[in-house]
């Protein structure tokens, strides 16, 4: 077990005091993520979905219940953590710093770690699709594609075990998602992480993940192998997920 | 039945100093009142400079080579100055790509829809409309107090304040959240139908448009290559393009199914194509498919550019 998440609760309070309002983000959710399989996380906006990925990275600290990464809570300082676990967020040109070249971009998590390879930000920028000449050219020089190639890169150069793709292909035209989808299984095959995908796509999630998890109102209310999200999803919220395809 | 608009054999080239891209090479289009039509293209396919064309708010590096656009009743391009600018302010609504960049950043938000609606109208109940919470607070806030999703609606309010025949949505959320989304659009196409408003719809999602639009067109390498319903064009596509663009939707690939993207990149021309745009890339061409501009063909409910449509569809 990679990642387990048991029963747990995320409140978010706002307001003045003796009027403060609770949100639930997360309402005793309990997920896990096996080794080297695709935990696929659909809901509508604001289920918790966002919620559950920054939990799942260690970024927010649950209200209630417990995480453990590889059978351990998460250790004191998150830095134990780097080039452990990865994200890929929806928008490259968000992510990836636009004064610094695609190659140091793609460096930079192994320099967090005190590693300096510069093969291996060329040979990871290869496996990514890309050409080790746009190594030396400036996000803003590449297409949405091309960039979110980069992203990629970025989060698999230290090898971890574990990645959070949130909305991560929800920017890209229709055919370069299928390659990034395509690019995504590819590269789990070889390098056996195991991942977090969230969307609120369903279609997008039925394809790359193993099993579905889906979220509604802090809640997951369905969890259920990928074949049976083809063919008889059992909750009633996942049906109509499933007819608005 | 007269079109609202009309365009034709629209050719438009960009100049910048020694690089000239052809964005348009002879669209075509035509919308009739009422209808909700979405365009569909990759990145460079040329639909944003479509849209543009259709209220010439080209940039002043980009050149009209030929082809003209009617706008109910009346030539865009040959109008005076004054004419287009009551044709663009009784007749056409624009929202664009990234909402705040479209909003005066140094003018609260009620005083820029009163500079659209005039002195005797009401700011707030069109903030309403556009389902706004607490539209009295949104209407003192400046355009970057707003999120995404907010600025988005007061721009929808804003174009369809002088109630437009037409509202051109140019990939109104692709800079939005996944999840704003899906409730910009409800809000965009629930106050057009109100309105009486035709859309035209800009995208780059063939799914999205097909389950919002009554017509979809399907635009690659500055034309449009298929035109027809939409259930139809998805379902049943007429252009190898529009096939190949739909099999790459995650949505339609059943289990175990790898996807397959179309192969290749989108062209960038330099001139007029001699033939079909997408013959590098097409798995069905043939000689004259590289020498001959294809013609328009009517297979079914739907019109594609493609030499071989007939045959292609008949043989499937």
């Amino acid at each position: 077990m990679i990642l387990e998440l048991d029963n747990v609760t995320v409140t978010f309070t706002a307001g003045p005091p003796f009027r403060r309002e609770h949100v639930h983000a997360m309402r005793g959710v309990s997920l896990y993520v096996a080794e080297g399989e695709t935990l696929g996380l659909v809901g509508e906006s604001g289920s918790g979905k966002t919620t559950a990925s920054r939990v799942a990275l260690g970024l927010q600290r649950p209200t209630a219940g417990a995480v453990r990464f590889e059978g351990k809570p998460f250790p004191k300082r998150r830095r134990e953590l780097a080039g452990h676990m990865q994200a890929v967020l929806q928008h490259p040109h968000w992510s990836l710093n636009p004064r610094m070249r695609v190659g140091a971009s793609v460096a930079e998590p192994l320099a967090v770690l005190g590693e300096k390879a510069p093969d291996r930000v060329h040979e990871m920028l290869e496996r990514v699709g890309l050409e080790a000449g746009l190594a030396t050219r400036y996000p803003h020089e590449l297409s949405g594609g091309q960039r979110q190639r980069v992203s990629i890169a970025r989060a698999l150069v230290t090898r971890p075990r574990f990645l959070v793709f949130d909305e991560a292909v929800s920017a890209l035209d229709v055919s370069v998602q299928a390659q990034i989808l395509n690019l995504i299984k590819d590269l789990q095959r070889e390098f056996g992480f195991s991942a977090l995908f969230i969307s609120h796509d369903l279609g997008v999630v039925r394809y790359i993940a193993d099993r579905i998890a889906v979220m509604r109102g802090g809640e997951v209310v369905e969890t259920a192998d990928t074949a049976t999200f083809y063919t008889a999803p059992a909750h009633e919220y996942s049906k109509r997920l499933l007819e608005a395809l | 039945m007269t079109a609202l608009l009309e365009v034709r054999d629209l050719a438009v080239e960009y100049d910048s100093g020694e690089r000239r891209v052809r964005a348009l090479d002879g669209a075509d289009l035509t919308v009739a009142a009422g209808e909700t039509i979405g365009i569909v293209g990759e990145s460079g396919s040329g639909k944003s400079t479509l849209g543009s064309a259709v209220g010439r708010l080209l940039p002043s590096t980009a050149n009209r080579v030929t082809g003209d656009v009617w706008l109910a009743g009346e030539r865009v391009f040959d109008l005076p100055p004054a004419g287009i600018r009551r044709l663009r302010r009784e007749r056409l609504g624009f929202v664009f790509q990234d909402p705040i960049a479209s909003l005066d950043p140094t003018m609260r938000v009620g005083k820029q829809l009163k500079l659209v609606l005039g002195s005797k109208g009401d700011p707030l109940s069109h903030l309403d409309r556009v389902r706004l919470a607490n539209p009295g607070r949104v209407a003192r806030m400046y355009p970057h107090q707003l999120s995404g999703g907010m600025a988005q609606r007061v721009a929808l309010a804003i174009a369809m304040a002088c109630q437009p025949r037409l509202l051109i949505a140019d990939e109104p959320t692709a800079a939005l959240d996944a999840q704003v989304r899906e409730e910009v659009l409800e809000v965009v196409f629930s106050v057009a139908a109100e309105a009486g408003t035709s859309i035209v719809w800009l995208s780059h999602d063939l799914t999205a448009v097909a389950r919002r639009c009554s017509r979809v067109a399907v635009m690659y390498g500055g034309r449009v290559v298929e035109d027809g319903p939409a259930a139809d064009v998805l379902g049943q596509p007429a252009h190898p393009y529009t096939a190949a663009l739909a099999r790459s939707a995650p949505a339609m690939a059943s289990l175990g199914d790898r996807l397959s993207p179309v192969p290749g990149r989108p062209p960038v021309l330099a001139e007029a194509s001699h033939g079909c745009a997408f013959e590098p890339r097409c798995p069905y061409a043939e000689e004259r498919c590289a020498k001959e501009r294809p013609e328009l063909h009517v297979v079914r409910t739907q019109e594609a550019l493609c030499h071989r449509a007939t045959e292609l569809v008949t043989a499937s």
